[in-house]
């Protein structure tokens, strides 16, 4: 009983941020191709962190001390809690919750809050900046994701992501809904403020939010975005691929390689793409993506009818 | 000796760089050197490299920039004098020895054979605040002073944008700071992101260009050369247009361009790959920002002013450019995404006169009057243009800002050429460099 529903659970999340946010440094690394980087790709993330490790962390001048520590954690913390949503196959759950699209929705809402509170808590104009500016981004991809989610959730009749795999089965959402899986990568690159859409920690705000940031919370903080990326990944996969689905191999395989190929095409996607213009994003969401995704929900709805 | 400190001296080199007066492309070099990343802030670096000239009124800022490295840190200081106060400072003037001798800083600190060094100045907040006040926070009830060092957001200004007033947050960048030319500084007042009001209140250093155009006054110089340093100088801005817009990738792909830089160089493939990227569709302001009028476009000058229809190039009354066919090239908006098409349309336009003028083994006609990266250069050269940011920025949201900034050279152009040793040696610097 403790074992199965509080230790493998904490464990499993844990070790794929872990591990996911070491890939994650790994293969954007790799990605950069042509790149001046020296050493080798599989210990240059492992030599940054104890470099930061080694690092004082600096203050700024009057910075509101408990959020400005909390800020990092409770991002890695809320990226921990995505992953243990992730079903690995229809036993291996951390956290089966009848509930658990609506939960990791709400994770989606309280990263607003936390990216908003690490910048705003440090008491610096740059970092308040990127927090301000990634409120306003915030609400505009959080609507999408939602019309999105429910719409996977419509054809499983279920908020519980096992039920959403579950009726995958004839057909993965990636191809019964095909806007889904393309906006919700919208939606995962803003969650992790991630290449193109990465307002917050922008380079015309001098790395925005974590401007004021060194040594371990710095750490910290990168090791919670990329958890972010697993997790987002992992759900991804989960909602639109089919989560453990698949021949030959086991359940967990399937998800982890489809997981990676999510994970992939953000990295890539961010290596390739301009970070967009605040005013161009905010429109390109709501005029372009919002619509989309009103008929990406009615598109399932009249899917999930028909297969009824 | 830790296992974790051998594998922090594994770890590149995070280097801010403060650009003093007088320093060729050194951003632009260690760029591509293998082993150091050069970093936007302070916070973020263990190695502070002061290179150029500091001018007395700019050692105090500086100070306060060294202070901001987390230790272990160390400061290299090339071509300049370090400050007294530290110990044992690094000084590298020869400057191929620049990126080795950087990275090995970085090892040598994490490796505990160099001490942090000291801080220059008391750690005290800049505005006295605690124990003022009705709470002792520095604020006075619900208005006025500096609750917790910073002084109240309040909103004195309409709003330029929609009429939603905001507080207005006033502060001052630079004049090191990364994203701005260096030297300037300015007061920004924003609301929300929206830049009010930008006053200069320390004019940038005076821009320097590669020798050749210095030494195109003295005497006949060959074309190809003379372009291929033109088409050089646009791809370094672009690098750092690019690195603004968050594009590293492709910002790195410029500076490549630009290392190899050849008469058979071809700009094509990159601005193929902005074009389909989006710089332009989702990245750069929209058409009719950061718009210079006639006036403003005329005394700035060069790309700028024909980037905003004026087809003002000294080349023109060049015979050797005329024999080569020569027209300026134009755009029409004078807008920000103008300009940065200006720039891709003036480094195509002198890779091509670069080509030919290489094959007929063409040389300059004119001395007297040089058109220069920056502008034109006669009677007069380029002079500094940075209160015109006061007139163009406002309104801007802070990106579309640092975007127009970025394709404006606002500083004057330095009448005496650099020693030609700021480019030579960098590549057997750069395939040493790495660790």
């Amino acid at each position: 009983m403790i074992l199965d529903q509080l230790i493998l659970p904490w464990l499993l999340a844990w070790l794929m941020a872990g591990l996911g946010a070491y890939l994650v440094a790994v293969l954007d690394r790799w990605m950069a191709t042509g790149s001046t980087q020296a050493g080798s790709v599989w210990l240059a993330p492992l030599a940054s962190a104890a470099w930061l490790l080694t690092q004082q962390a600096t203050t700024t001048e009057a910075p509101d001390a408990g959020a400005w520590r909390l800020a990092p954690a409770l991002y890695l913390a809320l990226a921990a809690t995505g992953l243990a949503l992730v079903p690995w196959s229809p036993t291996l759950v951390g956290v089966d919750l009848a509930t658990s699209l609506v939960l990791w929705g709400s994770l989606e809402a309280l990263a607003t809050v936390v990216i908003f509170l690490h910048g705003w808590s440090a008491n610096s104009h740059l970092a308040l900046i990127g927090a301000y500016r990634y409120v306003a981004l915030g609400i505009s991809y959080l609507l999408v994701s939602m019309f999105v989610l429910i719409g996977v959730a419509l054809p499983a009749e279920s908020l519980r992501w096992t039920e959403v795999v579950a009726a995958q089965e004839s057909l993965w959402h990636v191809v019964s809904q095909p806007l889904g899986l393309p906006l919700f990568l919208v939606v995962g690159l803003g969650l992790t403020f991630w290449g193109p859409l990465d307002l917050a920690d922008s380079t015309d705000l001098s790395t925005g939010t974590a401007v004021e940031r060194s040594g371990p919370p710095r750490l910290v903080w990168a090791l919670a975005r990329a958890a972010m990326l697993v997790a987002f990944s992992a759900i991804a996969a989960t909602a639109f691929l089919g989560g453990w689905m698949g021949p030959w191999l086991p359940g967990p395989a399937w998800l982890l390689l489809k997981s990676l190929a999510v994970l992939v095409v953000l990295l890539w996607l961010g290596r390739r793409l301009p970070r967009l213009a605040p005013e161009r994003c905010l429109t390109l969401m709501w005029v372009v993506l919002l619509p989309l995704s009103f008929v990406d929900l009615i598109w399932a709805g009249a899917v999930a009818l028909w297969m009824a | 000796m830790s296992w974790q400190r051998r594998l922090a001296a594994r770890a590149p080199a995070a280097v801010f760089l403060a650009e003093a007066a007088r320093i060729g492309p050194v951003r632009e070099t260690l760029a591509l050197v293998p082993g150091i990343r050069l970093v936007d802030t302070p916070r973020h670096a263990s190695v502070l490299l002061v290179a150029g000239v500091i001018p007395t009124g700019w050692r105090d800022d500086l100070r306060r920039i060294h202070d901001q490295l987390p230790a272990p840190f160390a400061s290299v200081w090339c071509r300049c004098e370090p400050f007294e106060a530290l110990r044992n400072p690094i000084r590298i003037d020869v400057v191929e020895a620049l990126p080795q001798g950087v990275v090995e800083t970085h090892r040598e600190l994490m490796l505990g054979k160099r001490d942090s060094a000291p801080r220059l100045l008391p750690d005290e907040p800049p505005n006295p605040w605690e124990g003022l006040g009705d709470d002792g926070h520095g604020g006075e009830g619900m208005m006025g002073g500096t609750p917790y060092g910073r002084p109240m957001a309040m909103n004195m200004q309409d709003d330029r944008r929609d009429g939603l007033t905001l507080d207005t947050l006033t502060f001052r960048l630079g004049p090191f700071h990364s994203a701005l030319p260096p030297g300037l500084q300015a007061e920004v007042s924003l609301q929300g992101d929206l830049v009010q009001a930008w006053t200069v209140t320390r004019k940038p250093f005076a821009g320097v260009v590669e020798p050749i155009f210095h030494a195109a006054r003295q005497s006949s110089v060959p074309i190809a050369e003379l372009e291929l340093a033109r088409a050089r100088h646009h791809l370094h801005r672009l690098y750092r247009g690019l690195w603004l817009a968050g594009w590293p990738t492709m910002a790195e792909r410029a500076l490549r361009l630009a290392e190899k830089l050849g008469p058979n160089s071809d700009v094509a493939g990159l601005r193929r790959e902005l074009e389909r990227g989006g710089l332009w569709r989702l990245a750069l302001p929209e058409p009719g920002r950061g718009v210079l009028d006639e006036a403003q476009a005329r005394q700035l000058g060069g790309p700028a002013a024909r980037a905003a229809g004026i087809d003002a190039d000294l080349r023109s009354e060049d015979a050797s450019y005329r024999r080569l066919g020569f027209a300026p090239t134009c755009r029409e908006a004078g807008d920000t995404a103008a300009r940065w098409r200006q720039w891709l349309d003036e480094i195509e336009q002198s890779l091509s006169l670069a080509g030919r003028a290489a094959r007929y083994d063409l040389k300059t006609a004119e001395t007297a009057a040089v058109e220069t990266p920056r502008g034109p250069w006669a009677e007069g050269f380029p002079h500094d243009m940075s209160d015109l940011l006061g007139e163009v920025l406002p309104e801007l949201e802070w990106g579309e800002a640092l975007l127009t900034l970025a394709s404006l050279d606002v500083a004057a152009l330095d009448p005496l050429p650099l020693a030609n040793d700021w480019r030579t040696g960098f590549a057997e610097a750069k395939r040493e460099g790495s660790p």
